[in-house]
């Protein structure tokens, strides 16, 4: 048990294999949010990052007794989401575009703050897509989900010293995409 | 430079020079009237049209931009005009080229379009209006597809009977494909297979349509709300 | 593109304090972090549990899930920001929604189109839409703020075909609207946004 109570991944997973399939909801739980925002911003899809992080969590389930460190469930997961959604963007054909696709956008009705964020969000939005579709993985990976260069290395199998490149230039591209709109 | 534009003009069949000036006095600085007067004139000679130099002429002067920079950007553009028509030749149009072609030549230009791809569309669109599919290709070459591939879309749109603002529709289902993380090859290769099912425009805003309203004239309508 | 110092990504990097850096390095990180905040403070989607515990109680199952529909709708944000971007007032937002009565197609002629201007500018006394269609006059199409929430919005009629404009704040700021997607030179060293004008159609 950590501090706050709750069950520590390594044990998590101890008890799914010892035949507690209903702990595996913890899992889900406690890292679907991440896992589907990530997804969301690499298929610009909520639908299909939904289809993404639930094939993910499945296939880990299969193999988790091949998660050689639970302790490193986290990165382990996100590696696994990382290919379905790599999957899913060669997929043929292409998927149905509907409003849900759509970034968020404010109802006019909206008072100003959430005018505000709306468009903020979308700035952001539209700046992290001018991005190749590495350095934005990258930039989401370390400031979105906070993730260390090691956790990120571990999660896409890239070297430490590419990782850092990429989150550099994607800092800088995305610098100069929010000071532009200054 | 200024001599020389009046002795040409002195020759040749002068655009209203009331008209120019009119439109220019007020909104420019007085000492670039001349030299604007000069190039209008330059322009209908050549049987270009004039609007788009007395546009970037009032543009500057809306600006507050100095007067010699509004010359500069006038000569600028009356160069740009002059490649539009020349292009417009090249690709068969028939002499001489209505105005509204050569300004929808001279956008495609700005935005990006090599010479030779809007040569391409002028030569498949003969007799058509042809600024939905060049600013379609546009929108294509901005997202830095090749031109000849973004092209190469449109126009197969086009054979297989798009017209019109649809086209913009074509390259926007292409761009929403490279959003989502599709490489160029494959975006464009997934718009084509949907040919010639375009994904619907976007839907017209909401009932603040009511409201609107045309510039300039009076007060605007009351609201419904 | 342009490099930036490279103390702030050690800074970001957790290299070396953020409170080191002078003060218009920090801006700059903490404008990254801002951003990173907003990505992160997207609304929380629906959990995936369901479907996955359904499909593991099934391995039999082909590994193709039950797809999870979601009612298309507009997803409106309902967070209020903490923070705040230091972002320049410009940034224009067009909520296309979709129709519910009719518009006035008397109106409207028919190569005619509507365009809907909405921006925030807090604290402009007036802001002005100039362009090409109207002769790069302000003050013949003014957006109105009704309920004083910085939010300026105008419908227009307009010729259709392609335009490009400016915004015009408090009669002298002229900012571009970044998010008109497209745009052009203005050939007085600046960008002047486009707008394509679709016709209504009878």
């Amino acid at each position: 048990m950590n501090a706050s109570g709750a069950p520590s991944d390594a044990e998590v997973v101890a008890r799914v294999l010892s035949g507690d399939r209903e702990a595996f909801g913890v899992v889900i739980r406690r890292y679907e949010p991440g896992l589907l925002r990530y997804a969301a911003r690499m298929l610009g899809s909520r639908d299909a990052a939904a289809d993404a992080v639930a094939e993910g969590f499945v296939r880990a389930y299969r193999h988790l007794a091949s998660c050689r460190e639970p302790a490193r469930l986290r990165t382990w997961l996100y590696r696994i989401v990382a290919n379905r959604c790599k999957s899913h963007l060669a997929r043929r054909p292409r998927a149905e575009v509907s409003l849900d696709e759509a970034p968020p956008v404010a109802d006019p009705g909206d008072n100003e703050a959430a005018v505000e964020l709306a468009e903020q969000v979308a700035l952001v939005e539209r700046a992290l897509l001018t991005l190749s579709p590495e350095k934005r993985e990258a930039f989401v990976l370390k400031h979105v989900e906070g993730m260390s260069y090691e956790e990120m290395a571990a999660a896409t199998g890239e070297r430490i010293p590419t990782l850092k490149m990429r989150v550099h230039r994607a800092r800088e591209a995305l610098l100069q995409a929010l000071e532009d709109y200054r | 430079m200024k001599r020389l534009l009046l002795a040409y003009v002195a020759c040749s069949a002068p655009l209203a020079a009331q008209s120019v000036r009119g439109r220019l006095e007020g909104r420019v600085p007085p000492a670039s009237i001349p030299v604007l007067d000069s190039l209008v004139q330059v322009a209908a000679h050549e049987h270009l049209p004039t609007e788009p130099l007395l546009q970037k002429a009032i543009e500057g002067g809306a600006k507050r931009v100095s007067g010699e920079r509004i010359v500069k950007a006038v000569v600028l553009n009356l160069g740009q005009l002059r490649r539009g028509q020349a292009l417009l030749r090249r690709a068969g149009d028939t002499p001489p080229a209505t105005p509204g072609e050569v300004v929808t030549v001279v956008w495609a230009l700005k935005r990006g379009v090599p010479d030779s791809v809007v040569e391409q569309v002028v030569a498949a669109l003969p007799g058509e209006p042809r600024s939905s599919a060049l600013h379609a290709i546009a929108d294509l070459v901005v997202h830095r597809i090749p031109a000849d591939s973004a092209a190469g879309l449109i126009l197969e749109a086009v054979r297989q009977g798009v017209r019109g603002p649809r086209l913009l529709d074509v390259s926007g289902a292409a761009v929403q494909e490279l959003q989502r993380g599709r490489t160029h090859a494959e975006a464009l290769a997934l718009v084509r297979r949907e040919l010639p099912n375009v994904p619907p425009p976007p839907p017209p805003a909401r009932a603040t349509v009511l409201r609107a309203r045309r510039p300039g004239g009076g007060a605007p309508q009351v609201p419904e709300r | 593109m342009s490099t930036i110092d490279p103390r702030i990504h050690q800074a970001l990097d957790g290299e070396i304090p953020l409170a080191t850096l002078p003060p218009e390095l920090r801006r700059q990180a903490e404008l990254l972090e801002a951003a990173a905040a907003l990505l992160a403070a997207a609304p929380a989607a629906e959990s995936v549990a369901g479907r996955v515990m359904a499909a593991l109680d099934h391995p039999a199952r082909r590994s193709r899930l039950v797809r999870w529909l979601v009612t298309p709708r507009a997803v409106v944000l309902r967070m209020r920001p903490v923070w705040s971007l230091a972002l320049a007032a410009g940034v224009l937002l067009v909520a296309l929604l979709p129709l519910r009565e009719p518009p006035s197609i008397a109106a409207v002629g028919e190569e005619e189109g509507i365009a809907q201007f909405v921006a925030r500018f807090p604290g402009a006394r007036s802001v002005a839409v100039v362009g090409s269609f109207n002769d790069w006059r302000a003050g013949s199409i003014a957006l109105e703020d009704r309920d004083h929430d910085g939010v300026w919005r105008g419908v227009v009629v307009l010729p259709a075909g392609t335009h490009e404009y400016m915004f015009v704040v408090d009669g002298e700021r002229w900012v571009a609207d970044p998010l008109a997607g497209r745009y052009v030179a203005d050939d007085f060293g600046r960008e002047n946004s486009l707008l394509i004008v679709r016709p209504v159609k009878l």
